[in-house]
């Protein structure tokens, strides 16, 4: 009894939104191109909240990497706050780690191991501690045999390994990925959704994953947040938790419902088919 | 010809091959020509000459002379390149001044800026080791930022996403980078350097006891001790080929092994 109100408890505010983690109150976000300024995101409001898989979808130019950019203290917004704890106007920092699309987000020039224990070192952690705890990470992604190899031996799946190790290795609040496996083939990035789905339930790091992939949105997330075509609004924020596997009846109708929330802002744009 | 192919031996094996037809054909031209003696020296009669003159100091105290100044210009310049390089990458004044700075000067031959020096420094060391500096600078400046600029935007991301500051940003990302333009620079600055010491000795010729050894060319070229000229050259071009094979044996060991250059 006891047991089941400390979890309702616990879960209550999560559910209502009361305590989130990451709190954006009318968020404007745009970047310059070589074209002029590209003015992204119209507004966003959005809570992430602690522990939960957020996938965040839509259309090209949309401001979907320039949002995960914002929330990692790269990219102030024009309007509007982006809380943190309550922290406003932030900086970059591990709390909130980055995994890109690209292949060179690893540091060339150090092994597999050093990759990750290096910005642990950076952090605090003297030379022992930080290469037995990068052993740690490097284990749960498969990548221990591969240790003492050069980023340059690697193929594209590793190399992503590698950054998302280096990335947990951190113990960050929020693991922010910008389409990770962007660049992979499909066998090995639905190994690696699967292994991340593992390994970030395990750590019980918020997730914030940007893609435009409706199936990788629907294996990865608990919640999928569609944007608009830019400059972009929320169009809607969709659970996908109890959706099963991609056979059942639920999964399917989800899929179509997205598709055509995405397809419906997509009418009017040529660039997209 | 025969069943060893020139492709599969070891590339000393081909180098030493073609060190020692090079100098079979320098003694047949010596020998068929008969050319006169005193204006052109046979490798045996250049090798006894530097023999003897490393024996008893009299190339030896030369070389070393000149490889200091060059190591002291050398350094300088380099110095100022990351000084001015870092200036470019913080700002873009800074970027603008090192462009219109290098557009000027790095055309300049290292020894156009003699004539000042010994104006500005006098007829001494000081003077070569300014032309050297000026040498140098320009390139590695050139090669260093566009080795920065070349950093792949992620990597200075990650560097601040895991909480590196501007400088060591700097220091831990941007500068390991750079490092295959690093090296580049690096070269062609040592390839100049060596070129503008030389040039500049020879300029000056007879000046002090401590001459280098372009002074030790001219000197000999003055009492026209050709193989002494000979002997010069040949150090010269072996110390070429000395530097050239260890700024081999740095990039294998640093930018070839990490991926960052074909080797």
């Amino acid at each position: 009894m006891a047991d089941v109100t400390a979890v309702a408890a616990q879960r209550a505010p999560e559910a209502s939104g009361a305590a989130p983690l990451v709190r954006l109150r009318g968020v404007r976000l745009g970047y310059e191109t070589p074209a002029g300024f590209h003015l992204a995101v119209e507004r966003i409001d959005l809570d992430v909240r602690p522990r939960e898989k957020l996938v965040v979808i839509g259309p090209s130019g949309c401001g979907k990497s320039t949002l995960l950019k914002a929330i990692a203290g790269f990219v102030a917004p024009i309007a509007g706050t982006i809380e943190l704890d309550g922290r406003d106007s932030l900086a970059p920092g591990p709390d909130r780690a980055l995994v890109f699309q690209e292949f060179d987000q690893l540091f060339p020039w150090r092994t597999v191991l050093g990759n990750v224990a290096y910005p642990l070192r950076v952090n605090g952690h003297d030379r022992t501690a930080a290469a037995a705890r990068a052993r740690d990470f490097l284990r749960l992604t498969h990548l221990d045999r591969h240790a003492h190899r050069h980023p340059h031996e690697l193929s594209g799946g590793m190399k992503q390994r590698v950054a998302i190790a280096r990335a947990l290795a951190l113990e960050p609040r929020m693991l922010l990925m910008d389409e990770p496996f962007g660049a992979l083939d499909a066998i090995t990035r639905q190994r690696l959704q699967a292994e991340l789905n593992r390994i970030v339930t395990r750590t019980e790091v918020t997730l914030v994953f940007v893609t435009h992939s409706i199936e990788e949105a629907l294996v990865l997330g608990d919640r999928v947040v569609v944007m608009g075509k830019p400059p972009s609004r929320v169009v809607e924020v969709v659970d996908v938790r109890e959706l099963g596997g991609p056979e059942t009846p639920q999964y399917s109708e989800m899929r179509g419902r997205l598709r055509s929330l995405l397809a419906v802002d997509r009418s009017e744009d040529d660039e997209l088919g | 010809m025969s069943s060893v192919r020139w492709s599969g031996l070891p590339r000393v094996a081909r180098h030493a091959v073609l060190v020692v037809l090079l100098v079979a054909a320098w003694q047949a031209y010596v020998s068929v020509s008969h050319v006169n003696p005193l204006l052109f020296a046979s490798p045996w009669r250049t090798a006894t000459t530097l023999w003897d003159d490393w024996r008893d100091g009299s190339l030896a105290a030369p070389t070393w002379t000149t490889l200091r100044i060059l190591l002291e210009g050398v350094g300088i310049g380099i110095a100022v390149a990351v000084v001015l390089t870092v200036f470019a990458t913080l700002s873009r004044f800074g970027a603008d001044v090192l462009e219109l700075l290098t557009s000027i000067f790095n055309p300049l031959p290292g020894v156009a800026v003699l004539p000042l020096a010994m104006l500005w420094f006098g007829i001494n060391e000081s003077a070569i080791v300014f032309a050297i500096a000026n040498a140098t600078v320009w390139p590695v400046a050139i090669n260093l930022s566009a080795g920065f600029k070349t950093v792949p935007p992620t990597l200075v991301a990650v560097g601040r996403n895991i909480g590196l500051s501007r400088l060591r940003v700097v220091t831990d990302v941007l500068a390991p980078a750079a490092l295959p333009h690093a090296v580049s620079g690096l070269k062609t600055a040592w390839a100049f350097g060596w070129r503008t010491v030389i040039a500049a000795e020879l300029v000056f010729g007879v000046a002090g006891s401590k001459g280098g050894l372009g002074n030790y060319i001219n000197n000999a070229r003055l009492f026209l001790l050709t193989p002494r000229v000979f002997a010069g050259l040949v150090t010269i071009a072996v110390l070429g080929v000395v530097f050239e094979s260890l700024f081999g044996a740095l990039e294998a060991r640093t930018t070839v092994r990490w991926g960052m250059k074909a080797s």
